[in-house]
């Protein structure tokens, strides 16, 4: 559904980004994980369009970076409009054949009903993250980019948040989300991309990670940070 | 085009809900354009002008039917400037105080000069320098002050010389110039030698009665030019008559200029401010991330945003002038002409605003970056005839805008190519500010 190869992205001469290749299928769930300033978010503004590569290139399912849904880290949804009128222009800007019917479907699924008139400025934030995953929704994408979905949300707005995203993979979309939680990225993601300096040190399913560094049979969530840490810092791991 | 419509929806919506920002849009030109329009009414400011009379004769001079003293005088100024009566050196002080904007001192002997009829009295006015604009005001209601005067005066003195004419031709009392006796006149003077003639006839002496007819001809000769002198006096009291008719009750006066100022600083700054918070509010939000992926085009973006600056432009550039057509002495019509107008500064200060917007990173900032550009930029626009200011103000939308608005509100008639060429640079602007509000746009979408 979406294949880059190479993916480099330098600012001003300073490399954000190395020939880092991603590939995701259909359902597929995918951790992005890397300590600050791995290029984490600068690998997945590429993959949704926003940000030029300077080397590599991407292939999207269809050609499009509209079939690419994006749900950026911090909201990007107009304030002083409500829910509804957020999705409605949304819908219309996606060019949706009915912009109306589109906002109530996604007000439904996005469990927003009680919100839906109110303006966004005036919602938690976890309602806030809901919104701001529905209009990356308008679009119909077969495929969704996730900066961080979980990072300023309290416990019990994660689970509801993963129960809507494991919905959507079960209807066949494709996930791609960064975290800085082993154990989010363990639980929620079918494999893990290791990023650090812009380079991606791994690809793999956690255990494969574990077993990699020699630190025993099984895939806790303990074995599996102290297999990321001695990825991304060797030597400081050994304790 | 449905994107930036559906974006247009949008802002108008965020406008509609937010009545502070409404009353601020309605309120704020209305009060600049007040403020503005009372600070350019230069010829409706009255200076305080220091006034030393040295001539203490107490003396008046008849003007006709009338007499003027020194204190008439004063009162006539009056009427022009704010009268302070000093001495001279209490009026030197003033003067260089600031409290007084010239001093008019008026010399010993000035009525008894009038009152000779040949010595010329004259006036000496020192105005300040410190404000050469004031200045030229001052000398200017003086002018018009002395010129008035003078023309009561010469109104007064050609009656003097009409009467003198008249005595002339019929004779009386003689009390002109300081002179009293009594005159014989043209007509008793004829009366008196054809007398003589007839009486020299029945005596004989035609010869001697016959001498004297050059005299009679001469007597009527002379009465006949004299029967001239009243039309051409009065023609040279009077060369040209200005006709003045007042204008209609409860209308205040407002010049045009002002009103152009006026309209050029309200809809400048609204315009400019809208646009550029409209434009950080899509950054402040982050949607700028969103939209740029394909969604809407930069340009799309910025255009959308010049429409929206110019729709309020309209609006309240057409309150303003219905107000002003409503309310003053000011003529406003050619509503075509000033729907194209109001519509051109209004992109134009849109993309102007625009691009004040998109440097911006938050609306607070945006704010404070449009304001400090528009405000100088248009004291420029004000200045027209400053070289450095003209040159300056024609790159940015406020030089051409105030030219549009000044043609629309004080020429007769609209110069159909010098008008388009106004409108032509509005759009020309418009579109290069909107272009590089758009690259800017454009940068920031992929940061």
């Amino acid at each position: 559904m979406l294949a880059a190869r190479g993916l480099g992205r330098r600012y001003r001469g300073v490399v954000a980004l190395e020939g880092v290749d991603v590939d995701l299928g259909a359902g597929e769930s995918v951790a992005l994980i890397g300590p600050n300033g791995a290029g984490k978010t600068t690998l997945l503004t590429i993959l949704a369009g926003v940000t030029r590569a300077t080397t590599g290139g991407v292939e999207w399912a269809g050609g499009a970076v509209r079939t690419v849904g994006w749900v950026p880290q911090r909201p990007a949804l107009y304030q002083r409009l409500t829910p509804r009128e957020n999705l409605r222009l949304f819908a219309g800007l996606e060019k949706a054949p009915d912009p109306d019917a589109l906002a109530d479907e996604l007000i439904a699924r996005a469990d927003l009903g009680a919100f839906a008139d109110r303006p966004a400025a005036t919602l938690s934030t976890g309602t806030i993250q809901r919104l701001n995953l529905a209009i990356a929704l308008a679009g119909r994408p077969s495929v969704l980019l996730l900066d961080e979905p979980t990072a300023t949300l309290s416990p019990d707005q994660r689970h509801r948040l993963w129960e809507w995203l494991g919905t959507l993979r079960e209807e066949g979309m494709a996930l791609l989300f960064s975290t800085q939680s082993v154990d989010e990225a363990m639980r929620r993601a079918d494999r893990m991309l290791v990023l650090t300096g812009g380079r991606l040190l791994f690809s793999g399913t956690s255990q494969e990670m574990v077993s990699a560094h020699g630190i025993g049979a099984g895939a806790d969530a303990e074995a599996a940070e102290l297999a990321f840490m001695r990825l991304v810092a060797p030597g400081e791991g050994d304790t | 085009m449905r994107s930036a419509a559906l974006l247009l929806r949008k802002d108008l919506r965020l406008l509609a809900r937010t009545p502070a920002v409404l009353l601020i849009l309605i309120v704020f030109p209305l009060l600049v354009a007040t403020l503005v329009a009372l600070a350019l009414q230069s010829d409706e400011r009255r200076p305080d002008v220091a006034v030393v009379n040295l001539d203490t004769s107490g003396r008046s001079v008849a003007v006709g039917e009338q007499r003027l003293s020194i204190d008439d005088y004063i009162a006539r100024l009056s009427e022009d400037v704010d009268v302070r009566p000093l001495g001279a050196e209490e009026a030197a002080a003033a003067l260089e105080d600031g409290r007084v904007s010239a001093v008019l001192t008026i010399p010993a002997g000035f009525i008894s000069d009038l009152q000779s009829g040949v010595r010329q009295p004259s006036l000496t006015l020192d105005a300040s320098r410190r404000s050469p604009i004031e200045a030229d005001a001052i000398v200017r209601n003086l002018e018009a002050a002395v010129y008035r005067l003078n023309q009561r005066l010469a109104v007064g003195y050609v009656d003097q010389v009409l009467r003198l004419v008249d005595l002339v031709v019929n004779g009386g009392e003689l009390g002109f110039f300081g002179r009293t006796g009594d005159a014989l006149g043209l007509r008793n003077s004829r009366v008196l030698v054809t007398g003589v003639q007839e009486r020299l006839r029945a005596d004989g002496q035609v010869a001697a009665a016959d001498d004297l007819d050059p005299l009679v001809n001469f007597i009527d000769e002379t009465q006949r030019n004299l029967d001239l002198a009243k039309p051409a006096a009065n023609a040279i009291r009077a060369p040209i008559v200005l006709e003045v008719s007042e204008s209609a009750e409860g209308r205040e006066p407002l010049s045009a200029f002002g009103f152009a100022g006026a309209l050029l600083v309200s809809l400048g700054l609204a315009g400019v401010l809208l646009a550029a918070a409209a434009m950080s509010a899509e950054r402040e939000d982050q949607v700028l991330v969103r939209l740029g992926r394909g969604l809407v085009s930069a340009w799309t973006l910025v255009a959308e945003k010049m429409v929206f600056t110019a729709l309020a432009c309209l609006v309240v550039g057409l309150t303003l002038l219905a107000g002003v057509a409503a309310f003053t002495s000011v003529a406003v019509g050619r509503w075509p002409l000033w729907l194209a107008a109001l519509a051109l500064a209004g992109l134009a200060f849109g993309a102007f605003g625009v691009l004040a917007g998109a440097l911006a990173r938050e609306t607070r900032t945006a704010l404070l970056v449009a304001l400090m550009l528009a405000l100088p930029l248009l004291a420029l626009g004000l200045l027209p005839d400053a070289a450095v200011a003209s040159a300056i103000s024609q790159v940015v939308p406020f030089g051409p805008a105030f030219e549009a608005f000044q043609t629309l509100l004080v020429e007769p008639t609209v110069p159909a190519g010098d008008f388009t060429t106004t409108l032509g640079h509005l759009a020309l602007l418009a579109a290069v500010f909107g272009a590089a509000a758009a690259a800017v746009v454009r940068r920031r979408s992929a940061a």
